[in-house]
């Protein structure tokens, strides 16, 4: 069969996975390097403790990372959520939540060692179970516990006022400064301003240059599959305020563009392109091949575009562009003040996924009509995940539009951390279907890992 | 031109052979831990009605979860292509298909040529599915028809749990110790399984006329309360078992080569 | 009388409808979290209803909401799909939960297009909550005053607080009388005012609950010190079947901590520097719904502290099924209790209940009781 596209291996991928694995690294190392070790969420607004010098474990990534070993050692992941189960937590609880407290009941970090065990936690309220999450593992390793009320703006549809938004950013620009405070009296250090609003800094350039490739990848043939771009979404995830992954992404933007001007697709076969929705069930990746196998690429997802990007919204286009950094709009950061000021109006104004846990309904619908439109898209597919109701809310709304649009969509349930909740044949069957309601042959045969 | 279809699902196997486009003979055999047994006698059977030998197949076309049996067929379709193509040619009026089979229930819309629009499944609980009803009969100790018919005999209905089989087989316990009319448990069973069919065929949209399919609605208590859940008629299709098996076999015989 | 709150809880729509004729040009506004500001609504001269669900099998929710989130959202999702809230005249809630929130948004897709919706705090025990809640409230009343385009003055808001408390602390008297040795009334019976107070216009609540207390309550007796001691503690909860079965044992449930319960009404609002920061802090200061209660556990001493004061002898959790805020607090909480010495029974409940198999648990931790008291 004749390839339509040229492809090429992505050059700063292992790049990606070096980063990646010397961020777990130093948090394995962190103690004996005379760091102080914290434990949070990743979207805890992560910048925060840039003031010091630190290694912060982010839970959602590490929990992630857990439920990907079920591919390699289904046995030894299985003592890691029991474990969860059998101290009394609801196996409907967030799955990243119950692998992980597996992990650190059982004493192994999943990297090699012990459970590196933290200074105090700093959690951030992206959704209800993470200020749970954080009180819960503070009492098993008794340590202490500050915990951020993070309350998004509405999307931008719902016409908020002015005056609720400046009260969010006043109330989460307070939290920030008690959460310092509180952080220096907990450790006895002295906070560092400027590395803290460089770590703002970088915060708003990474998030800003993930969505310019995010963005990219609306070329055709898309330079990106999902697959490809959920190993470099994750790095913003555990580490955007770092200096080493604002460089990254400014690689990654570079040879991305590169691709597109080259016509480099990700899938030499792309003649369908879909974008998913919510997490992917993270130990079987496998589902991306299988749709590659029908010429049909999945483009990106609203999850690992919003998670990792910063989105301004452009009320004329009705759209989301990549957020303009504080240096392309003008503004120095020069205090603390500043620093903390910008780094909540960012979170409030930029980040798409949080809003989207919080309000589900004409605006997230938009947001997905928006993409569909932008990447030129032509079939949905809406994991309905059970291990995450953060992310899953307002699918069915979200499925509900698309049909009335007649815009082609499956929704297959799962679970993005528990394998137990994720039936693989179950899944390409119903994968096969949507394939054949969209009129789609099998271009070779799929081959399981 | 003699076609043979199969829809080898988990609960039974069924084979539909058709002649110039005409059933001349059909087989079920239930699915054992040995599938392909079952393949086999759910054929020898539609084929001694057909009264044709092996040799006289000229296109085989192949369904259901138990498709890689059949090796080199010159058709394999999923379930919810085969329905609709089978359920067109009976009926080209019917816009939505309620398939409730053994294990799984689907709901798929129909174009107007016989192709799968959307779909939905229940793939997580069985309480949706043909094999709740037959659990239920086993504990109140009746064949699935005498349970029927009981169900046709209620006089008042009781809800219970339409989401989660175990819940729902609780409440069923619950009802029993109460002394509750077996009528009205058996007609409870039932509404409780069409409230969760009904739930998932609005998922695609309920579009008339609607019908239904599967060896399920062989059930008439189940298709009673089926109506009353969706508030509308629904038309049993002939033959509701082996729809599917006759869908893939039409697409077989189309199919070049 | 308590017959009364039955007939209310029974015919809730009836009640809204009847309301609305009696108060011409008057709105109607259906909400969904105990957390509503309830007083600057009704200060607006709205009649606030909570949103409940009905506790029947229904198909309609699955298109908007998969199965996998609370039996209660979905519920209350229906009732309104089925137009059972027909009359409302917008529909509100405060920031509930993620079950609830993503019920409220389809509702304001498919049922009600005008909505209000408070951005309520989770993380209630830093002080920079009541900056923002109380800045949040002035937004809400602005949103009001435009809707019904009316000022909402500072004495209307006086006299829906002074209102709202007077139905507060009735209540609280209700509960006092559960303290006796001989209670006046049965869990069961007390839901139904609690619940029933819910749909009604509190200055009509209050008539009724001083007939209640004063002509029927003063000289009852539902039940004696033979009855076991039981608190309640969960989500929303309208089960009266369930607290009817376990009323009929030697049992009586004397207090509960519940969403439409005590911590619907337990404080008042004190009033301090101006009506809209006081409304703020009651809301703040109230009984804590679980997900609210971080980073320190204060909702643990306070449910040990009502346990002692009803002197309670075992606990029953009612947790809607796949909740989870409960579900959160649920290792903890049955850890602590366990620690106090206090029995406790931990049921997941959905829309309908299986009654038989509750039975028998509930049997269970009866005779357990029973057996402590001998011992």
């Amino acid at each position: 069969m004749e390839q339509q596209y040229k492809t090429a291996p992505l050059k700063c991928w292992n790049k990606a996975k070096e980063i990646r694995m010397n961020i777990y690294q130093e948090i394995a190392e962190a103690k004996q390097r005379g760091k102080i070790l914290i434990g949070g969420g990743a979207e805890s607004l992560i910048a925060i403790p840039t003031g010091f010098d630190h290694a912060i474990l982010v839970g959602e990534p590490y929990g992630a990372a857990i439920a990907y070993t079920y591919k390699e050692n289904p046995d030894f992941y299985m003592k890691i959520v029991e474990a969860a189960e059998h101290a009394g937590y609801p196996r409907d609880l967030c799955a990243y939540m119950r692998d992980y407290l597996g992990s650190l009941l059982l004493n192994k970090y999943i990297f090699g060692g012990p459970f590196p065990h933290m200074d105090f936690c700093l959690q951030a309220g992206f959704c209800d179970t993470h200020s749970k999450w954080y009180q819960i593992v503070s009492e098993i390793e008794k340590i202490p516990y500050f915990s951020l009320d993070l309350v998004p703006f509405d999307w931008e549809i719902a016409g908020e006022s002015e005056k609720t938004k400046q009260l969010k950013r006043d109330y989460i620009t307070n939290q920030i400064h008690e959460a310092i405070v509180w952080m220096e009296k907990t450790t006895g250090k002295t906070f560092d301003d400027e590395k803290f609003i460089q770590g703002v800094l970088n915060e708003c350039e990474s998030t800003s240059l993930w969505a310019k490739i995010c963005i990219a990848n609306r070329a055709i043939p898309a330079p990106l599959d999902e697959k490809t771009i959920l190993s470099l979404y994750v790095l913003a995830v555990i580490g955007r305020p770092r200096q080493d992954v604002v460089d990254f992404y400014k690689e990654c933007l570079a040879e991305v563009e590169e691709r597109v001007a080259n016509k480099i697709a990700a899938c030499p076969h792309e003649r369908v392109r879909i974008i998913t929705d919510s997490q992917p069930p993270w130990f079987a990746l496998d589902f991306f091949r299988l749709f590659e196998s029908y010429g049909v690429v999945s483009v990106g997802a609203h999850y690992s575009f919003g998670l990792s990007g910063g989105w301004e919204y452009d009320p004329a286009g009705k759209t989301w562009n990549a957020a303009r950094t504080p240096a392309e709009r003008g503004i120095e950061l020069k205090t603390r003040d500043d620093a903390a000021r910008m780094l909540a109006d960012w979170w409030l104004t930029t980040g798409t996924v949080c809003r989207g846990v919080r309000h589900s309904g004409a605006g997230k619908i938009q947001r997905i009509m928006d993409m569909v439109d932008k990447w030129h898209i032509d079939g949905v597919v809406l994991h309905l995940n059970r291990g995450c109701e953060g992310t899953s809310l307002g699918q069915m709304e979200i499925n509900q539009s698309l049909l009335k649009k007649g815009i082609p969509v499956m929704t297959f349930e799962g679970n993005h951390a528990d394998p137990r909740e994720y039936d693989e044949q179950r899944t390409f069957a119903r994968i096969q279907s949507f394939m054949e309601t969209m009129g789609l042959k099998q271009i070779y045969e799929f081959k399981r890992h | 031109m003699i076609t043979i279809g199969y829809d080898l699902g988990a609960a039974y196997s069924k084979v539909v052979i058709l002649k110039d486009g005409k059933v001349i003979g059909k087989g079920l055999a239930k699915t054992t831990l040995e599938p392909e047994e079952s393949l086999i006698a759910a054929r020898k059977a539609a084929m001694a009605e057909a009264k044709i030998e092996e040799g006289h197949i000229n296109k085989v076309g192949v369904t259901g979860s138990g498709r890689k049996l059949v090796k080199n067929p010159d058709v394999e379709a999923m379930d919810v292509s085969a329905d609709a193509v089978g359920v067109n040619y009976l009926n080209k009026e019917i816009k939505t298909v309620i398939d409730v089979g053994g294990e799984e229930a689907r709901a798929v819309k129909v174009s107007a040529d016989g192709k799968a629009i959307n779909s939905a499944v229940n793939d997580k609980c069985a309480a949706g599915a043909g094999a709740f009803c037959e659990a239920m009969a086993r504990a109140m100790q009746v064949t699935l028809l005498e349970f029927a018919e009981y169900s046709l005999k209620s006089k008042q209905r009781i809800p219970i749990n339409a989401q989660c089989a175990i819940f729902a087989e609780s409440e069923v316990v619950s009802l029993v110790s109460e002394e509750t009319p077996r009528e009205d448990i058996c007609r409870a069973v039932h509404d409780g399984i069409s409230e969760r069919l009904t739930s998932m065929a609005k998922r695609v949209g309920i579009e008339e006329k609607v019908g239904l399919i599967g060896g399920a609605v062989m059930n008439k208590g189940l298709v009673q309360s089926l109506k009353d859940s969706l508030g509308m008629d629904a038309t049993v299709l002939p033959d509701p078992q082996f729809v599917s098996a006759l869908g893939v076999a039409l697409m077989a015989a189309k199919a070049e080569g | 009388m308590i017959k009364d709150f039955v007939d209310v809880y029974q015919n809730r729509h009836d009640y809204a409808k009847e309301w609305k004729k009696k108060h011409p040009g008057s709105k109607v506004v259906g909400y969904m979290c105990s957390y509503l500001p309830e007083e600057i609504f009704y200060a607006a001269g709205i009649l606030p209803v909570r949103i409940l669900g009905s506790h029947e099998p229904q198909n309609v929710t699955e298109p908007h909401i998969f199965g996998m989130y609370c039996p209660f959202s979905r519920d209350v999702l229906a009732q309104g799909l089925q137009g059972r809230y027909d009359y409302i005249d917008a529909v509100a809630t405060a920031y509930p939960c993620m079950h609830l929130g993503q019920a409220f948004d389809s509702w304001t897709l498919h049922v009600t297009k005008k909505y209000f919706y408070v951005d309520m705090p989770n993380r209630v025990q830093t002080p920079y909550a009541f900056p923002f809640l109380t800045g949040r409230l002035e937004e809400t009343k602005k949103e009001l005053e435009k809707w019904i385009e009316r000022e909402i003055s500072a004495s209307d808001l006086e006299k829906a607080i002074e209102i709202y408390n007077e139905n507060r602390s009735l209540l609280r008297q209700i509960y006092d009388l559960r303290k006796a040795k001989d209670v006046p009334l049965t869990g069961t019976e007390c839901m139904h005012i609690t619940t029933g107070n819910l749909f009604m216009d509190k200055e009509d609540a209050n008539k009724l609950l001083k007939e209640t207390i004063g002509k029927e309550l003063s000289s009852r007796k539902a039940k004696t010190a033979d009855d076991s001691r039981l608190m309640i503690v969960g989500s929303e909860n309208d089960d009266i079947k369930f607290l009817d079965m376990v009323e009929k044992f030697r049992a009586v449930i004397v207090v509960d901590d519940h969403c439409t319960g005590s911590r619907y009404f337990w404080n008042n609002v004190t009033m301090g520097n101006g009506p809209i920061e006081s409304i703020a802090r009651r809301y703040l200061e109230r009984p804590v719904c679980p997900q609210r209660d971080y980073p320190e556990r204060k909702r643990l001493p306070y449910l040990l502290q009502l346990a002692r004061d009803w002197d309670v002898k075992g606990i029953i959790f009612l947790q809607q099924k796949f909740c989870d805020p409960h579900e959160l607090d649920r290792v903890a909480i049955l850890d602590f209790f366990k620690k106090q010495g206090i029995r406790t029974l931990y049921l997941e409940l959905d829309v309908t209940v299986p009654l038989g198999q509750f039975r028998i648990r509930v049997e269970a931790l009866l005779e357990q009781l029973r057996e402590e008291e001998i011992w």
